[in-house]
């Protein structure tokens, strides 16, 4: 197993060592995004003769931030880091390797023409976009799944009329003419992570009512919490949880777990009509209430905010994968990853957007929110998931607070550019 | 990686003890071949180097190092004087967690050991003594993670006028009452996360003060009923002021408990709501790599639960002089 290491970050100077043939992977994935990674890698391994040693690994940014620091052993090929400062500090220590090199130039081209222009474009052509991995104007994360969040998902024997055009219109719905008690069902509770179901709620509100650049700006620290355009997120946000509009009151959605909280949907009668949540939510309907997806329940995208310039930014979120050690057996598996190929085997096991637009969905959700992923002008990243992490739980918390009690807004908002300002200052 | 690991583990399972080995037989052939008087002065100290050195590498050296890394920046680079110590005592955050960890200091130590003391009395008296002991002491072997998630569901919250899954909701709503938020709601949370505090605590005091309990003679406690007293005197003026060393260590472990409380917290709110408390607290600045912070807070805690340690070990040393 060293000798293995040693060779494989020698970078093939023993040419047909064992890393040309051997090639390490560590991933987040369990359970059945496992199972379908797996299957991804079958015919990797059948045609190429190359073995995977695969390993999941929860914890992988913090091991590789360790390893590079310390200099030691890294995977061949695992999850790039998602931390812009990470990022930028990973490429000048060469640690990453680009997806130019990974690929060559032709793959690369193909990748790139292939894959939803939102996760290898930079918006404007800007040579550094952290949050999808450029830096220099060189690639270094490749992209293999997506899932698109901000979706609108009902019960199509409840919600039988047509989606609204924006959101006054869907707030001025009424529930009572569907038979269902309120518009919206909401549920915020997630463990330890509490308060992030609400904050993609908030960010598809704000990317599309204030635009990117303000939603950039405020992820990076730049845009202050109580500043007119996430104040005025907050307030929006605020009438979506209000007592009025959401199933059960704010202590329903702050006591009900995020993947029970489109249940009461298809009680009868039904609690809500809506629940916001992104593509994978359509197991749990499966699961939890033996519903299917497309004949049950299907979906609508985020109505607009009233501002069409606006309109084409979509949240989402990707998964991607890093080479660490260049190797001929880890270029192979990143050229291999990159064909449509390998994404239609993740697209067949379901679950799941590929990041390759022309792959096919025998899934009728997954079919519509690969159109929406398509159409998107900015996929735009999770706000939380790219502040610093003392900011992260700090805008989770503060969203439980207002839904708690609204009329605390002023006060939350001032706590966070209390935290903001600290957060970025030490980050 | 697989093999490494199997590796180091035998290393450290078999290799330590006879390195230990080697160190004390050798060690002893070379001690033997002194003269009488230093073998007598140099053995003591032979045969505690290794403890005194695991003790000075794995708990002095690493508290130094938190002292000096509290006053550092985060990315242990600078020195910057007492910025971290100011960030606890005055961000409201850090405040919120202060005041809650004083109200786990009060709250569960005095009904931990008030409960402990009352149980251990009552229960003295009956028949089916072990029976309702070995019920009190049952959530005490529980880890703290499941009787959160335990309680986690006996606090469950669902929307008014339907079905309530949660135990104490389920009861309100027999007595016509509409259901409580509890960990979300400010004016209970805290109380709830206490609450599980002292149910896990509450059988470990009962243990400790009923076996110092037993151990007051029957003949006292005649003699006090002989003079006249009754039982709630005997109680009082007899039994609780025998029981009090017993009460001041039980006292001041569930102190440093109450100090230390973090997977409670951890598990049913995360801080959330204004429930953090300071071992919290200084998990998130650890999760925040801001580990100047995070080594102020441990230093917090630690210069206040030493005093508590010393009243321990002297209360310990007490009683094995009485002995």
């Amino acid at each position: 197993m060293l000798l293995l290491l040693a060779c494989s970050s020698g970078g093939g100077t023993s040419g047909g060592g064992a890393s040309s043939t051997d090639v390490t992977v560590w991933t987040a994935w369990g359970g059945d995004e496992l199972k379908a990674f797996k299957d991804v890698l079958a015919p990797f391994q059948s045609s190429t003769g190359i073995k995977v040693h695969l390993t999941t690994n929860r914890d992988s940014t913090n091991q590789l931030a360790n390893g590079i620091a310390a200099g030691t052993d890294l995977p061949d090929i695992a999850p790039g880091p998602t931390d812009p400062i990470q990022v930028k500090s990973w490429v000048s220590k060469g640690a990453l390797k680009s997806i130019e090199t990974a690929l060559g130039s032709d793959a690369f081209k193909a990748y790139v023409d292939n894959t939803y222009p939102a996760l290898t474009t930079a918006p404007g052509g800007a040579s550094d976009d952290p949050y999808i991995g450029i830096i220099g104007g060189k690639h270094y994360v490749l992209m293999v799944k997506t899932q698109v969040k901000g979706l609108f998902w009902y019960n199509k024997k409840v919600f039988t009329g047509t989606a609204p055009k924006s959101f006054d219109e869907l707030l001025a719905m009424n529930p009572s003419q569907y038979g269902a008690q309120k518009i919206f069902c909401a549920g915020f509770e997630s463990g330890a992570a509490s308060g992030w179901p609400a904050s993609d709620q908030i960010d598809n509100i704000i990317m599309r009512q204030s635009g990117d650049q303000v939603y950039i700006n405020w992820i990076q620290g730049k845009q202050k919490f109580t500043s007119a355009e996430i104040k005025l997120g907050y307030q929006t946000f605020l009438k979506e949880v209000s007592a009025a509009n959401v199933y059960g009151g704010s202590n329903t959605a702050l006591s009900t777990n995020f993947g029970k909280a489109g249940d009461p949907m298809f009680n009868t009668p039904p609690g809500c009509l809506f629940l916001e949540q992104a593509t994978f939510i359509a197991n749990f309907f499966h699961q939890n209430k033996g519903v299917t997806a497309g004949t049950d329940f299907d979906f609508f995208a985020h109505p607009s905010m009233g501002n069409s310039q606006y309109d084409g930014n979509v949240n989402g979120f990707y998964d991607n994968f890093a080479m660490y050690n260049d190797t001929p057996a880890a270029r192979k598996l990143m050229q291999y990853m990159a064909t449509k190929d390998a994404q239609q085997i993740w697209a067949n096991d379901g679950g799941t957007l590929g990041a390759i637009k022309s792959l096919t969905y025998s899934d009728p959700i997954f079919k519509r929110a690969a159109d929406i992923a398509n159409s998107a002008k900015n996929l735009l990243v999770t706000a939380g998931d790219f502040m610093p992490s003392d900011m992260q739980k700090a805008f989770w918390q503060s969203l439980l607070n207002v839904t708690r009690d609204p009329g605390s807004l002023d006060k939350e908002l001032a706590h966070l550019d209390q935290v903001q300002a600290a957060a970025y200052a030490s980050s | 990686m697989g093999i490494d690991q199997v590796v180091a583990a035998v290393v450290a399972v078999v290799g330590v003890p006879l390195v230990l080995l080697g160190y004390i037989i050798v060690g002893e052939q070379v001690i033997e071949r002194l003269p009488e008087s230093v073998q007598g002065w140099i053995r003591p100290y032979f045969w505690a180097l290794p403890a005194v050195g695991f003790a000075t590498i794995f708990m002095v050296y690493p508290l130094l190092r938190t002292v000096v890394i509290s006053f550092r920046n985060s990315a242990d680079t600078d020195w910057i004087g007492l910025a971290n110590y100011k960030y606890f005592f005055t961000f409201p955050d850090t405040l919120t967690s202060l005041r809650n960890s004083l109200l786990w200091l009060v709250f569960y130590t005095f009904f931990a050991v008030f409960l402990g003391l009352v149980i251990a009395i009552l229960l003295d008296r009956v028949r089916y003594e072990s029976l309702a002991k070995i019920a009190i002491f049952l959530p005490v072997p529980i880890s703290a993670v499941a009787a959160s998630i335990i309680w986690k569901f006996m606090f469950d919250y669902q929307p008014p006028g339907t079905p309530q899954t949660g135990t104490l909701n389920a009861l309100i709503g027999l007595i016509g009452r509409d259901p409580v938020a509890w960990l979300v709601n400010s004016t209970t949370n805290n109380a709830a996360l206490i609450f599980v505090g002292i149910w896990t605590a509450v059988g470990f005091c009962m243990v400790i003060i009923s076996a110092s309990l037993k151990a007051i003679s029957s003949e006292v406690l005649e003699a006090a009923r002989i003079d006249g007293a009754n039982e709630f005197e005997i109680v009082r003026l007899v039994v609780t002021p025998l029981l009090w060393p017993t009460i001041t260590v039980v006292g001041t472990t569930m102190l440093i408990n109450a100090l230390k409380t973090f997977d409670i917290v951890y598990v049913m709110t995360n801080g959330a709501y204004d429930t953090d408390v300071i071992a919290t607290q200084m998990f998130s600045q650890l999760q925040h790599a801001h580990y100047g912070r995070a080594a102020a807070v441990g230093v917090v805690l630690f210069v206040a639960i030493v005093p508590l340690l010393i009243v321990n070990i002297r209360r310990f040393q007490q009683q094995e002089e009485q002995r």
